[in-house]
């Protein structure tokens, strides 16, 4: 036993040893999940040339789109590659250990290195100016006076708006009916038409139609920097702090120089004011945690999921 | 509202940009003018190819295309009798005779300033028509969406033509496809065998290709083209420019023709053959001398290539503000703004007004350039491709089938899945059942299921909702309007 360990982890060593001598030798590419020109998308090819930089060594990044199954034939396909650190993924909170929950799955939080998150776009609640719901207390109260009869839109069952919702209505102790949309865009758009009477949505969707939506809360514990005049939640005595985090992880069992390399770029990028104005430009929220913090964070969010899955399973 | 619109023309008119319009009329008019090769067939093969494009460029290509495909198709309805695509059998009527008068090169020009006429109105419809109507949208709800679908996908099986038991099978079978995968609302599984690849259901480009170009290609490799009648005398055609004052004679046809090739756009289901026949008839009924039509009327090409052109941009309007396309060649246009993650409806407008009124002026650039590149320059040269060898052509065809599938989500999943839906595509086309309502069905089928299921939602499970609102029970009356039509036109004849 003792020596077949030995043994691979010599393999080990031996093929790690020459192939990643000058790593990154070769283009680095990075799997997003979902299509050209979405959120994670965008994040994914905004931090590339950054990566590049810090990595330095003369690194090349391209970005391979592998949309499907709401990210997961990507990261799935990840999690099976090299560890190497010649092949990185998106990864999206809490949405892919969400996955790992309601379906049967070849992944799990122990499938990857996680390298660093980029993007926590926070969930916010909002209501149509036709419902007549102006306050985050009177969408409680009418809640409670007929149980489900305020609906609530959002892009999709098991993502950040829904488990912001979940644990809204057990803090606030009222019901309501979900009313799962494709997309944050058509769930927008049937809220502005008062279709639902309100929706979670996450800020960066709605910051350009704050004239045509009440706003009522954003789950952040500190105001956010996007729009520093809209209160939090927490502020109005509902604890809630959740959005849609988007990070970067590669298969798990990287080689620890590799490794090594990819945290202090990854650390660096995070610290690059001109990867946050960038960001900023392009709408996407940022909040920064590399390595360890990113991989307490996951564990923190499937902790969540699971609680949330087990007393109201969305599927 | 309009503003937008100026503010996007430095945009189109940005080197690549413009060049892309420039590219796609030309590849249009080579398309079009090879028989069975239709614009739908293009745009579906080159779509996989843009994904790394500028959104303009591909959008410029797409427009350019679809504008030359129109006029594209009158050069061997006109010079060999075969429509270049189903929209320009309206063409061949006056159009041959005229070539065999020796007059071909005066039809041709005919044609392709038509063309340009009723491309140019299109665009302009599109233009004026789209911004207000994406403001009322939000007025649409999934109530109100789900019965757009079924308005979409009845008027498609009902006002098509033909037999209406093919159409409905046909749009039924389009159905069927859209249930594969996932489940939008709780997120079962369909359909999906244990493959993981169906999961997001099957995508609508690898049915177009196997579709619209499997068909096609295997045609062009049976069948011999006789060219022997091929009759093009350039020494008796005169300049374009000396001819088009004499064209203005026409312009009651092209008013009208512009107007039906813009209505039938914007119906969903009909699209340009419906169109032209339609325009050809409208001008026949009012001309002075309707006996000479069949036997080499000019303005009978006029008629029918005006309004072919007239339907493209159009098409488009229910596209680009409710997301339901008009026409094959409008669905298709919708997954090229989709892979550029323009997501049509009312936001659409609001958030990449650079882009979706763009795409309105390549239209309308699309449009003026056939007279240029179509007119002036090449249609001699155009006729020549006529002869080109067409095994050579279908095979390259097929490759670019091939790796354009391939590309969207790189795995040969897609390219089998693809060659299914071409043999399906060969024995509907054999079996003469219309290919269109397939493609409708696949999109509003699921489109039309979401919408009630979220209506449902909504209504806590009450059907009544899908009847509360104004807008339900007018979109109810043409449901029973359009279902009513082929009863209607039976006790008319009778």
């Amino acid at each position: 036993m003792f020596k077949k360990k030995l043994a691979m982890f010599g393999a080990l060593l031996l093929s790690s040893g020459i192939a990643l001598a000058e790593y990154p030798e070769k283009p680095i590419t990075i799997l997003v999940g979902y299509k050209a020109g979405g959120g994670t998308d965008v994040m994914a090819r905004n931090v590339a040339p950054f990566i590049e930089k810090h990595l330095g060594n003369g690194a090349s990044v391209v970005i391979k789109n592998m949309p499907g199954a709401s990210g997961m034939i990507a990261v799935t396909e990840v999690s099976k590659s090299d560890p190497d650190g010649y092949t990185l993924g998106t990864f999206n909170l809490p949405g892919m250990m969400a996955r790992t929950l309601d379906r049967p799955t070849e992944i799990g939080a122990d499938s990857f290195t996680y390298l660093a998150n980029f993007v926590d776009d926070p969930n916010v609640i909002v209501t149509s100016k036709k419902s007549g719901i102006k306050s985050l207390k009177q969408f409680v109260e009418a809640a409670k006076e007929t149980p489900r009869a305020i609906t609530v839109g959002m892009s999709s069952l098991g993502g950040d708006d829904h488990i912001a919702l979940t644990k809204f209505s057990a803090l606030a102790d009222a019901e309501y009916t979900i009313v799962p949309f494709k997309g944050s865009a058509p769930a927008r758009a049937a809220i502005m038409g008062g279709h639902v009477a309100a929706g979670i949505l996450n800020i960066s969707e709605v910051v350009k139609f704050r004239d045509e939506l009440n706003v009522l809360g954003v789950a952040t514990a500190e105001r956010s920097s996007f729009a520093p005049d809209l209160a939090t939640l927490k502020e109005q005595g509902f604890n809630i702090v959740n959005g849609s985090m988007r990070g970067v992880v590669a298969p798990a069992g990287l080689p620890k120089n590799v490794e090594a390399k990819l945290l202090a770029a990854m650390e660096k990028v995070g610290k690059d004011p001109e990867f946050l104005k960038k960001m900023k430009e392009t709408g996407n929220p940022t909040s920064i945690s590399v390595g360890d913090d990113f991989q307490t964070l996951n564990g923190e969010q499937l902790e969540i999921a699971k609680k949330i899955w087990e007393s109201t399973p969305w599927k | 509202m309009y503003e937008m619109l100026i503010m996007a023309l430095p945009g189109v008119l940005q080197p690549e940009n413009f060049l892309a319009i420039v590219f796609g009329v030309l590849a249009g008019i080579c398309v079009g003018a090879m028989p069975g090769l239709s614009a739908t067939m293009a745009i579906s093969v080159l779509i996989p190819f843009t994904f790394g494009l500028d959104p303009l460029v591909a959008l410029g290509l797409m427009a350019g295309i679809y504008n030359g495909a129109m006029y594209g198709g009158a050069i061997p309805a006109v010079l060999l009798k075969i429509p270049g695509t189903p929209a320009a059998v309206a063409t061949t009527f006056d159009g041959f005779p005229m070539a065999q008068q020796g007059r071909g090169g005066e039809a041709l020009q005919v044609a392709v300033v038509s063309s340009a006429i009723g491309g140019i109105a299109s665009a302009l419809s599109l233009m004026l028509l789209a911004p207000p109507l994406a403001q009322v949208t939000l007025l649409f709800g999934p109530a109100e969406m789900f019965w757009i679908a079924v308005v979409g996908l009845l008027s498609i099986v009902f006002l098509l033509g033909g037999n209406l038991l093919k159409g409905l099978v046909a749009a039924c079978f389009g159905i069927l496809v859209s249930l594969v995968g996932t489940d939008t609302v709780n997120g079962t599984d369909r359909f999906t065998f244990g493959f993981y690849e169906l999961l997001d259901g099957i995508h609508i480009v690898v049915l177009l290709v196997g579709l619209y170009a499997m068909p096609p290609v295997v045609d062009l490799l049976q069948t011999q083209l006789d060219t022997t009648q091929f009759k093009y005398n350039k020494d008796q055609t005169k300049s374009i420019w000396v001819a088009i004052p004499k064209m203005f004679r026409f312009w009651k046809t092209w008013i009208k023709s512009s107007l039906i090739g813009i209505w039938i756009g914007i119906l969903p289901g009909a699209g340009g053959s419906m169109a032209a026949f339609l325009s050809y008839n409208e001008a026949k009924r009012n001309s002075k001398n309707p006996d000479d039509w069949g036997k080499g009327e000019p303005e009978g090409v006029a008629a029918a290539e005006t309004s072919n052109n007239a339907d493209t941009a159009a098409a488009l309007i229910p596209a680009l503000t409710l997301g339901i396309p008009g026409t094959a060649v409008a669905a298709i246009m919708l997954g090229g703004l989709l892979i550029h993650g323009l997501q049509p409806g009312p936001m659409l407008f609001r958030e990449s007004p650079d882009i979706v009124f763009g795409f309105m002026w390549q239209f309308l650039f699309g449009a003026i350039l056939l007279i240029f590149l179509g007119g002036s320059l090449a249609t001699n040269s155009f006729a020549q491709l006529l002869k080109l060898p067409r095994p050579l052509l279908g095979s390259l065809i097929v490759v670019l089938m091939f790796i354009g599938v391939y590309s969207i989500n790189e795995r040969m999943f897609d390219v089998y899945l693809m060659l299914i839906f071409g043999a399906i595509g060969i024995a509907f086309d054999k079996l003469k059942f219309p290919l269109p309502p397939v493609v409708l069905g696949l999109i509003l089928g699921s489109f039309a299921e979401e919408n009630l299921r979220l209506a449902l939602t909504i209504g806590l499970g009450d059907w009544g909702i899908l009847t509360k609102s104004n807008t339900s029970l007018v979109l109810i009356s043409l449901v029973v309007l359009v279902v009513m039509t082929p009863l209607i036109k039976k006790v008319r004849n009778s």
